[in-house]
């Protein structure tokens, strides 16, 4: 029904302004405290450990006071992927094989046990977990925010030569840009099947990559007379660079964030301990 | 006048774009800019006019001649930022020049460049968005504004940077009435506290308020001079595919000298009372319809943008919308009011989430309708024709379209023939010309001509003269009067209110998704309360009119164009 609506896929730094606690973090303190999260979390090998690593995402989900479906929305295209990885942890993986498990369930080859349904537990919560954590960034920060946290991190590699201020530029302006590109193809589809062009025909990869050749070329001269413009008018505004400029959004460090960094890391030796535990 | 007052000083400035063929943008301009000036800058698409401006702030520099910006020679690369803080610029297309990803740090990013210190940022962010009536919007998104709004953030980035020279290339030309208006206002307030202002616009009445106008062409300077004295010489203007103000045009009209305001005409004509007496006028009749089958019908349609997101917005809510056949029917509405969502179900690229949409005898609501078959009998034509011209050559690029349709090669050429002789482009002197080569005017043309060599019954049309100088508009409203003679249903949007009066019998008007009137187009025109409110407004003759009548004049109602009301007054 909306074929031509682009833009209902591009969630990239899609920003939910619900004002939490979470949101009003520094957004370095989300990107440290949620990465370190994200490394303990894949880290974990045991079913428990797993399970409390998502439990502690849920939680955080709940408290950015984030709609949990909206959340898990992002999972419903990688669904049948997990679902097939799922189904050979469970027949072939590890624990399946393992003496000593409890057989549950064997069919020829597929053979179910407790250790297998213990180790797909773990590796659905795990990789629900990540999928949770990155939304979760991108659902409390804005590009900006994030951009400007980036931008920090970085700066102890300007001294090997790291343009950090540059990066965090072309950073902003290909995430800004997103949606623009976005609703440029969604008028150029428009425009073509318009004139009759059939845009959803046929399943033929060469017929379809034919069909979208006239498409791309008109996206690439708008693409190309954009960026021009946009250059004049970057150019226009003064600037010229990195050097000598000055930052509307600013960061520092408040008590919330660095209690918030001490919670993050009682959580990570925790999870450490109990991953280090099997 | 002292040498401290000069801002800006041209001396004999040529352009040349090393391109193949090299285009010589400006042969030689000399002009001098004083600090506090209200200059407009009009010349047809293609006189030079915004290569002159990306003169005024360095962002070029001349191939020959110097351009002195307060003291410093633009060729001189350590003065650039000197410059550019002096000189500030506001361009067309509000896309191209908004960079972060909110709006408040979007005005905070001139600030930046400079090295405004940290501590006075959010302050100068803060003035610059409430004086363009942006401080509301400050945490939203760029690509989320309407064009209007996304102008004003433009314009609020440049006065952040408090410039003493502000330069508007066409920057009001995708704005509706209202947007332009706020802009207009903001300009006004900037130069009564002395920021110098340099306009570019393709609309004349822009210019008539301006103290001096500068008139281009094939990059001469060939006017300069103030609005009074540019615009008494009309026929020179249209020399240069230019025109005058509606009013102007009344006045020569009525006999009567150059007037800039409703109150001047006013004065003008009660001096001349004696000699003008007010005609009887018979209001246009309107044709009986009732006869006519509805080609379109459109019954409480609604739609939403992003339907079951977080961002969805509702664009469209129970809206009627019918069109008999050979009509031609204007939809009017601000900026999202919902009008190219409305457009867009009429062939199908949009289907209806609530309500029926029926045109000609297909069902747009039910799933099983061939709506390729429906495409080809309902012509669309966008607003930006760079998104609807795919070939490289104009010929191919007409003959999509047929060639979609499965006509043999021969047919195919005579529609192509025939679609761009229609539109007036010579079928052997453009077929195979390189679609990237066509002026602004065109490329419109040529992008017209791809929709009409379907041969549709049905032609729906997206601000077709949007960013058009004067002749290439009055061409493009000619195109139009022509397919409604030979037959075709037309159905124009549009916020020129002219291009209205001067195409349409009957007008739907859509307000924030809804569909606020429809009727006969001087029914509509006679609602001027109702159409300010949904930040539109009524052809400027009407204004004229109404100003007649509450001075006394015996005006008839119903009158919306120059022709009407020159009758009415007894010129001729």
């Amino acid at each position: 029904m909306d074929e031509f609506e682009l833009l209902r896929y591009v969630t990239i730094g899609q920003y939910l302004p619900t004002n939490s606690l979470i949101h009003r973090l520094d957004p370095r303190v989300k990107i440290v405290g949620l990465g370190m999260l994200a490394i303990v979390i894949v880290a974990q090998n045991s079913a428990v450990g797993s399970l409390l690593g998502l439990g502690i995402v849920l939680a955080l989900v709940a408290l950015a006071r984030v709609d949990m479906r909206l959340a898990l929305r992002n999972l419903v295209p990688s669904a049948p992927i997990l679902a097939f990885l799922a189904l050979l942890q469970l027949g072939f993986g590890w624990g399946a094989r393992t003496s000593g498990c409890l057989a549950v369930w064997s069919w020829g080859m597929f053979n179910v046990t407790i250790c297998s349904i213990e180790a797909v537990i773990a590796l659905l919560a795990r990789l629900v977990a990540l999928v949770l954590l990155t939304s979760l960034l991108t659902f409390t920060s804005t590009l900006s925010e994030l951009t400007r946290g980036i931008e920090w991190l970085l700066r102890p590699f300007q001294r090997i030569g790291v343009p950090a201020d540059e990066l965090a530029m072309v950073f902003t302006i290909a995430l800004r840009f997103v949606p623009t590109l976005a609703l440029e193809m969604e008028k150029l589809l428009k425009a073509q099947a318009a004139r009759g062009a059939n845009i959803r025909g046929g399943t033929n990869p060469i017929a379809r990559t034919r069909q979208m050749l006239p498409i791309l070329v008109p996206l690439f001269i708008n693409t190309l007379h954009r960026s021009e413009d946009l250059a004049a008018a970057m150019e226009a505004r003064g600037y010229t660079g990195g050097a000598g400029r000055t930052h509307y959004v600013r960061l520092h460090l408040q008590r919330a964030d660095w209690l918030a960094l001490v919670v993050v890391m009682l959580v990570v030796a925790m999870l450490v301990a109990i991953g280090g535990m099997k | 006048m002292t040498a401290v007052d000069t801002l800006i000083r041209l001396e004999n400035v040529h352009h040349t774009y090393t391109s193949t063929p090299p285009i010589a943008a400006l042969r030689g301009i000399d002009l001098t800019i004083r600090a506090g000036e209200y200059v407009v800058i009009i010349g047809a698409n293609g006189s030079g006019k915004s290569t002159l401006a990306r003169h005024l702030n360095a962002l070029l520099v001349p191939t020959r001649g110097n351009v002195w910006v307060d003291g410093h020679n633009t060729r001189d690369a350590s003065a650039r930022r000197a410059i550019r803080a002096t000189v500030q610029m506001v361009f067309q297309h509000p896309d191209a020049q908004l960079v972060a990803t909110r709006v408040e740090e979007d005005v905070a990013f001139g600030l930046e460049n400079f090295g405004v210190p940290e501590a006075e940022l959010a302050d100068r962010v803060r003035a610059a968005l409430e004086s363009v009536g942006m401080w509301e919007q400050r945490q939203r998104a760029p690509h989320l504004l309407s064009a209007g709004q996304k102008q004003r953030v433009a314009i609020a980035g440049a006065l952040a940077v408090r410039p003493r020279v502000l330069v508007l290339d066409e920057a009001t030309s995708m704005l509706d009435p209202q947007g332009r208006a706020a802009v207009q206002t903001i300009l006004r307030a900037l130069h009564q506290r002395g920021t110098t202002i340099i306009a570019i616009t393709h609309e004349m009445d822009e210019a008539a308020l301006a103290d001096r106008v500068i008139v281009l062409r094939e990059g001469h300077s060939v006017m300069d001079d103030t609005p009074r004295r540019v615009f008494a010489r009309a026929d020179e203007l249209r020399a240069c595919g230019l025109d005058v103000p509606p009013l102007v045009e009344m006045a020569r009209r009525l006999g009567l000298p150059v007037c800039l305001t409703t109150d001047e005409l006013i004065a003008a004509l009660r001096q001349r009372a004696p000699a003008l007496r007010t005609n009887p006028v018979t209001p246009p009749s309107s044709p009986p319809r009732a006869a006519r089958e509805p080609i379109i019908q459109v019954e409480q349609l609604s739609h939403w943008y992003l339907r079951g997101l977080p961002l969805e917005t509702r664009a469209l809510e129970n809206v009627d919308f019918e069109v008999a056949e050979g009509e031609t029917m204007g939809l009017v509405g601000a900026t999202g009011s919902g009008k190219s969502t409305l457009m867009q179900h009429l062939n199908g690229l949009l289907r209806p989430h609530r309500g029926r949409v029926r045109v000609l005898s297909y069902d747009l609501g039910d799933p099983a309708t061939d709506v390729r078959a429906v495409r080809r009998h309902v012509g669309l034509v966008f607003q930006q024709p760079e998104d609807q011209l795919f070939a490289q050559f104009v010929g191919d690029d007409v003959a999509f379209a047929p060639r979609q349709f499965g006509l043999d090669a021969s047919a195919v050429r005579e529609r192509v023939r025939w679609a761009m002789q229609t539109v007036g482009l010579d079928f052997e002197a453009f077929k195979d010309r390189l679609t990237m080569t066509l002026s602004g005017g065109e490329r419109r043309r040529a992008a017209l001509a791809g929709v009409l060599a379907m041969q549709p019954q049905i032609l729906v049309a997206d601000e077709p003269t949007a960013g058009l100088d004067p002749r290439a508009r009055a061409q493009t409203l000619d195109i139009f009067r022509r397919l409604h003679t030979e037959g075709t249903t037309l159905v124009i949007a549009s916020h020129r209110m002219d291009d209205v009066a001067a195409l349409c019998s009957r007008v739907t008007v859509l307000n924030d998704g809804h569909t606020l009137a429809h009727g006969e187009t001087h029914d509509i025109f006679a609602r001027v309360e109702t159409l300010r409110a949904c930040g539109l407004d009524v052809p400027p003759i009407v204004h004229i009119a109404d100003a007649l009548r509450a001075h006394g004049w015996n005006i008839p109602p119903g009158i919306f164009c120059a022709e009407q009301l020159v009758a009415a007054l007894g010129g001729t």
